[in-house]
């Protein structure tokens, strides 16, 4: 693995992202209309209810922020890439799969942490809630869970993008909007009907958001639950890692990195 | 040394009814500092070939060697030295050439950067679009970009698929130059494809022919050309041109006739357009102006396309 190689890379990302509205749009529109409408909801809420619900939510809404960022960004630089055909150029070039990923995992976490200093400004400004008076280990260990995940279904879209090209490009939108509602983002996982349960409990980020919401309360951690998701993020990036090298592989048999769509 | 020593390479690729042969049994060695064209018509496997010779495709078997070493298990280091080019596939659109060739050069590892990609949009003609968002660029100045990317690292071996495809003819003739140049100076072997026959008459020291999937031929351009065993004769006539006809005629040779022209062949081997001529100044059939046109490059692509 060459640096020069993963700074380039990055730099790519970086003049796509000043070039591109879009992009730009996804680091600060889309959080910042997410804390507005949640957070004034909230703010309406919090007076008929002895909860802290505003908390729970912003906290939420700001820890959101990683898993959506980093794993959309890991699919759609890849996007843009193959909307330029410029896959066919990088593929040609040096590059590795390996550089090629830590690239979108490095640019996917600097996108993130922008979109977090931004809502945490700006909810604060708003509805002085503070995140940074939060445990900072509680913190940092939350984000690493989510970022690992993010990686992973960020890797796990890419592979499919490799596997059926851009006619399965909504996958780069979707797919993480299909995790939330079992995530446990604004609820407690005692609110899902048990079905839902069933599949939130496996989730690695349903225990970060059950543990934020500990946290918020002064409440112990689950520190097992959170070790469970750590090592469960953990196999399945290496599991995306893998799914997503074979589909490079296979889009090298199949010839399609040589062949305009 | 063979920069490229290919040996039995084949790739299939499935269709909805069956599967077509892209490469069938395609072995190929290209010495250093050699421009080595690649000739036949769509479909013929040439851009597969040049796919899997630059690792973007796998084969179904055969072995590659770059440089000496095989493609898949030195494949980093086999990229580092060869880079190419065509105008199907663009650099990044969203971005502006600039930016595309600085994140290229950084891929590379070029030292110095800025100096090289000056140098070589002033070659291009680039210099005063490169801060344009390249989906702005007309296709010839994005093929140009493309071009210009392709040679940052200095390439030891570069392929050139239709890369004077979209060009204007001033700009196609000065990448011509440009290509030879490079070649000269630094010894880059070059795999080089085009639709335009003369460009590959002059650039190329040696022509493989590819006819579904195979190398049909392989051979310096007047190897190739001398296979056409036939001259075109043009010949004019502002009187007797019934009687020529007749001559003709009666020699069993087919001829077309041209307002005061008969253009027909004959064969090159065989001594026949001496005695034919002797035969009409026999006749006492004059002549006014004769012409005799070798078979081209182009002539041999038509032949063998239409043999199919």
């Amino acid at each position: 693995m060459r640096w020069h190689r993963i700074t380039a890379m990055l730099w790519n990302y970086y003049y796509n992202t000043i070039n591109s509205a879009d992009r730009l749009f996804d680091i600060f529109y889309w959080p910042l209309l997410d804390l507005f409408i949640w957070g004034f909801m909230t703010h309406f809420i919090q007076g008929i209810s002895d909860v802290n619900i505003l908390s729970m939510i912003l906290g939420g809404i700001i820890l959101w922020v990683f898993l959506w960022r980093s794993s959309q960004d890991v699919a759609v630089y890849v996007l843009e890439n193959f909307w330029s055909r410029n896959v066919y150029h990088l593929f040609a070039s040096p590059l590795t799969i390996k550089e090629l990923a830590v690239s979108l995992f490095i640019m996917g976490a600097i996108r993130s942490v922008l979109s977090f200093f931004t809502v945490s400004l700006v909810s604060f400004a708003l509805y002085q809630f503070n995140i940074f008076t939060f445990n900072f280990f509680h913190v940092g260990l939350f984000v690493s869970i989510l970022l690992i995940f993010a990686w992973a279904l960020g890797l796990l879209v890419t592979s499919f993008i490799f596997r059926y090209g851009t006619r399965v490009q909504v996958l780069g939108w979707s797919t993480i909007w299909i995790i939330q509602p079992f995530s446990c983002v604004f609820y407690p996982l005692s609110a899902l009907p048990s079905w839902a349960a069933k599949i939130a409990i496996i989730l690695p980020t349903t225990h970060v958001f059950e543990g934020l919401r500990a946290s918020l309360s002064n409440q112990p951690l689950h520190y097992f639950s959170l070790f469970y998701s750590f090592v469960f993020s953990l196999l399945f990036f290496i599991l995306c890692a893998w799914i997503l090298s074979a589909a490079v592989h296979k889009a090298k048999r199949r010839g399609s990195l040589g062949k305009p769509e | 040394m063979d920069v490229i020593d290919a040996k039995n390479i084949v790739k299939t690729f499935p269709l909805k009814r069956g599967k077509v042969k892209a490469v069938n049994n395609v072995s190929l060695r290209v010495r250093k500092g050699e421009i080595f064209g690649l000739l036949g018509v769509n479909g013929a496997g040439k851009s597969t070939l040049i796919n899997i010779l630059s690792g973007l495709t796998y084969p179904d078997s055969g072995v590659i060697n770059l440089f000496g070493k095989d493609l898949y298990q030195h494949e980093e280091d086999c990229k580092k030295r060869f880079n190419v080019a065509t105008p199907y596939y663009d650099l990044n659109r969203s971005i502006t050439g600039r930016e595309n060739l600085l994140v290229y050069a950084k891929l590379y590892g070029v030292k110095n950067p800025k100096e090289k990609i000056k140098a070589l949009t002033d070659k291009f003609m680039l210099s005063s679009r490169l801060n344009i968002p390249t989906r702005h660029l007309s296709s010839g100045e994005r093929t140009r970009l493309v071009m210009v990317k392709s040679l940052l690292n200095d390439p030891e071996l570069l392929f050139l698929d239709e890369c004077t495809v979209g060009l204007d003819p001033d700009m196609a003739e000065i990448a011509r130059d440009h290509i030879i140049q490079f070649n000269k100076e630094t010894k880059c072997t070059i795999i080089f494809t085009s639709h335009y026959m003369q460009e590959v008459e002059r650039l190329c020291h040696r022509i493989a022919f590819m006819d579904q999937g195979k190398i049909v031929k392989i051979g310096t351009g007047k190897d190739l050309v001398q296979e056409l065993n036939w001259q075109d004769v043009h010949l004019h006539f502002s009187k007797h041109i019934d009687r020529a006809k007749e001559l003709l005629t009666a020699e069993h040779i087919s001829f077309q006739q041209q307002q005061n022209y008969l253009v027909f062949q004959v064969q090159n081997r065989q001594n026949v357009l001496y005695p034919l001529l002797q035969k009409f100044v026999q006749k006492n059939i004059i002549f006014n102006d004769l012409q005799v046109n070798k078979p081209t490059l182009e002539d041999y692509f038509l032949r063998r396309s239409r043999k199919r």
